[in-house]
């Protein structure tokens, strides 16, 4: 990421500081997302033991509802980037309206997600992996939705400062991550 | 126990003596060089306990009744666990252990990345450890560690389900700890130090550090659901209910077989340091050395189904006993640097060095079976047998653990300020290499005859051979005890260290030994070429630093020597 106006006032020691954590969560998320992908080769796998998928006797997932949340979705990271953008210019009243508006966007899609959880057939594979799919991305979601409340939290104690918005940064980098594997399993779950 | 004190350097002012006692060890700490101490006496806990259960396995092998467990199900806990803790509980905490300590220092850096999740990530182990135990002792954790359902699913108990939970925190910290080092390795090498300028040591962790982050997720993804089998009703791997058993072998292998090399590339790039610091000879094909581990890296993800030919698709096993051979081609580089390294060199046959060389032909050995198991109908006649328990052990006892023994003798001084008693040293080696080769090379030849591993009862035709392995088993067994007696034995009297005994040229023998705190007085610089050796400004720079440190044994272990004029490239 280019270094903004705030990051050229920090000393040597705290841009390596700084540096190193975008590294950590690059390597992180890279890691992570290979959990996902685990779980994207088990669906492939038992759905290659089956003559067609859903097995037979079994309703495919309706997609429209999916659908709509997914796009909200990736509304919800443009405005976290925009969030990170207004807090950088120290426009605060900016960030609030935008990560705030991300938060209830996730919100949305968490409820959805738990909707389709709760009314899919308890029985069989089809619904077992996906429930585990959805369960497991809902965890990371919800976790990390609340990592962001508590960042809102520290902008308003003024405790995150245009000089140091790791903490939005890391917020949205994680927020990336909820979308980046909730859209593979969207296309594994419901498309594909 | 007495206390492990740093030398107050000469001509330094304000730098107080680190003096740390057995309780520093024992309490949170975020210095790299407590952590990784940690790491390695944990790991050396857990190398005796799994040591006992091998020489009770062995106990059980020397008539082909049953006679010392209870039942099958009792031995088949007994390897299960064996297996279990030597791999993830102690070659990898070890190797961990050494990375956290040394690679900080042979960048110059004053820690790792990220201290305090580098404290984190070792305080998951012995938790993890815990769990592994209780899972022993509660029973019925009988799948090997391979855990295979259904034997991991319908026919284990209790302990299956803590051995599971074991694994996933084991897991965890090692993601942890590779991250650290990725960040540690890319961002904070000091000036002058690019990445064809760092030691070996650092480019192994690397190339491990990807594996780990690349691979190890799949651990977690296949426990969780073995965990949701077990606990939760599920039948991921249930055919009955349109599940599918291969499915753990595939995502499961996808990790354990890079695994592999998550345990044996540190322990090439601790031969690396230890053949060219003891053969006085720079590294002969450097490049070759650290972009082999990368492409280790790299291959080693595309052979995972070789440990799963006997119910592969037939047109599946061709690619994969392709890809399996070609793994071995940038191990055989590594090899043959190795051998130009040490040719025509200065050899010191220090302990260090006797382990170094001993892991050479050892390894070897091991990789050439790995390549006759790569080979689809080799690997059908062979599988499930001796041979593979043979395969297993010359690669993981005679590649990581001679290394890691190797790199013991090698940095003792370096962390703890003491020497290790050479005469021990080499007793502990003349009596560890022939025990080890007479322990493990005969499983070839029962593994061959048919005998399957994994069993406590056999046929009476084997008997010789199984009394020869346990015989000499029980002696490696013993052997350990010496390098263990040295160990406690040098921290009390051994002779005192300087900051570079064996006149070495890579950063973490640039400053005391032990290091003070802040590892390094001012910025470090690095030697252009870490395995520069024989020349004169090689032979000048070491001075400088004994200049600045002092030598506490003039005489050293290795002699100076002021120019050798050797060059291997």
């Amino acid at each position: 990421m280019a270094q903004n106006v705030a990051e050229q006032g920090l000393s040597r020691d705290e841009l390596i500081a700084l540096r190193n954590k975008r590294t950590g969560m690059t390597v992180f998320q890279i890691s992570w997302i290979m959990v996902f992908v685990c779980l994207i080769v088990v669906n492939w796998q038992l759905r290659s033991n089956s003559p067609t998928w859903p097995p037979a006797g079994v309703e495919p997932l309706p997609w429209a509802l999916p659908t709509i949340v997914t796009i909200l979705l990736v509304v919800s990271g443009w405005l976290v980037h925009n969030a990170l953008q207004a807090i950088n210019a120290n426009q605060l009243g900016r960030f609030f309206g935008q990560w705030r508006a991300a938060l209830v966007l996730g919100a949305a899609f968490v409820a959805v997600i738990a909707f389709e959880w709760i009314t899919i057939p308890t029985t069989g594979q089809y619904s077992t992996v996906f429930r585990v799919m959805t369960a497991y991305h809902a965890v990371h979601a919800v976790a990390i939705g609340l990592y962001m409340w508590y960042v809102d939290g520290r902008v308003r104690a003024e405790r995150v400062t245009a000089r140091d918005t790791w903490a939005v940064e890391a917020g949205m980098k994680l927020w990336y991550f909820v979308i980046a594997a909730w859209i593979m399993f969207y296309l594994v779950l419901y498309v594909l | 126990m007495a206390a492990v004190t740093a030398p107050t350097l000469p001509g330094v002012a304000g730098e107080e003596p680190t003096r740390l006692h057995v309780s520093d060890y024992l309490r949170w700490s975020v210095d790299h060089k407590i952590i990784g101490v940690q790491y390695m006496a944990t790991a050396l806990f857990f190398f005796i306990f799994g040591g006992a259960l091998a020489m009770l396995i062995r106990w059980e092998l020397l008539t082909p009744a049953i006679d010392l467990m209870a039942d099958g199900q009792a031995y088949n806990s007994l390897f299960s666990i064996h297996g279990t803790v030597m791999i993830f509980l102690w070659i990898i905490p070890m190797i961990a252990g050494l990375g956290n300590y040394l690679v900080p220092l042979m960048l110059g850096a004053k820690d790792m990345a990220f201290p305090w999740l580098n404290a984190f990530a070792f305080w998951l182990i012995p938790p993890a450890g815990m769990l592994m135990i209780l899972g022993y002792f509660v029973g019925q954790t009988e799948a090997g560690w391979t855990s295979y359902p259904p034997l991991s699913t319908l026919f284990s108990g209790d302990g299956q389900t803590l051995w599971a939970l074991s694994l996933h925190l084991l897991g965890i910290s090692s993601i942890l700890g590779s991250i650290n080092f990725i960040v540690t390795i890319r961002n904070m090498r000091p000036a002058g130090m690019g990445y064809f300028q760092m030691p070996l040591f650092v480019w192994a962790v690397l190339a491990t550090s990807i594996i780990v982050v690349m691979a190890t997720p799949f651990l977690a993804g296949a426990l969780t659901l073995l965990i949701l089998d077990r606990v939760a009703g599920t039948a991921f791997f249930n055919p009955a209910q349109g599940g599918d058993v291969l499915l753990w072998q595939n995502v499961f292998w996808f990790y354990s077989h890079p695994a592999v090399y998550i345990m044996v590339l540190p322990a090439f790039g601790v031969i690396s340091e230890l053949l060219a610091v003891h053969s006085r000879k720079p590294v002969f094909g450097y490049r070759a050395i650290a972009l082999s581990s990368m492409a280790i890296a790299l291959v080693g993800f595309t052979v995972w189904a070789h440990h799963m030919f006997t119910s592969l698709t037939p047109e599946l096993r061709i690619p994969f006993m392709i890809t399996s051979m070609i793994i071995a081609v940038p191990t055989g580089i590594k090899v043959f640097s190795w051998l130009g390294t040490i040719w025509g060199g200065k050899i010191h046959f220090t302990s260090a060095m006797l382990f170094a060389l001993s892991f050479l032909s050892m390894f070897v050995i091991g990789g050439i079976s790995g390549v006759m198991l790569g080979s689809v109908p080799w690997d059908i006649h062979v599988h499930d047998t001796y041979f593979v328990v043979s395969h297993l052990h010359f690669v993981l006892f005679g590649g990581s653990v001679l290394a890691i023994y190797g790199g013991i003798y090698h940095w003792f001084p370096k962390i703890t300020g003491r020497m290790l008693d050479e005469r021990l040293g080499k007793i502990h080696f003349w009596i560890t290499y022939p025990a080890f080769f007479l322990t493990f090379f005969p499983m070839h030849l029962a593994g061959m005859l048919g005998m399957p591993r994994r069993v406590a009862q056999y046929a009476p035709e084997f008997q010789t051979l199984n009394v020869i392995i346990s015989i000499a088993a029980f002696v490696l067994g013993i052997s350990t005890f010496i390098l263990l007696y040295n160990i406690v034995w040098s921290l009390y009297h051994g002779e005192k260290a300087s900051a570079n005994p064996w006149r070495a040229l890579t950063l973490e023998w640039a400053t005391s030994s032990p290091p003070p705190s802040t590892n390094f007085i001012g910025d470090p610089v690095p030697f252009p070429n870490p395995y520069g050796y024989g020349t004169e400004a090689a032979y000048n720079y070491v001075e400088s630093q004994n200049k600045k440190y002092g030598t506490v044994n003039p005489a050293d272990y290795l002699p100076a020597e002021k120019s050798t004029a050797v060059t291997s490239e």
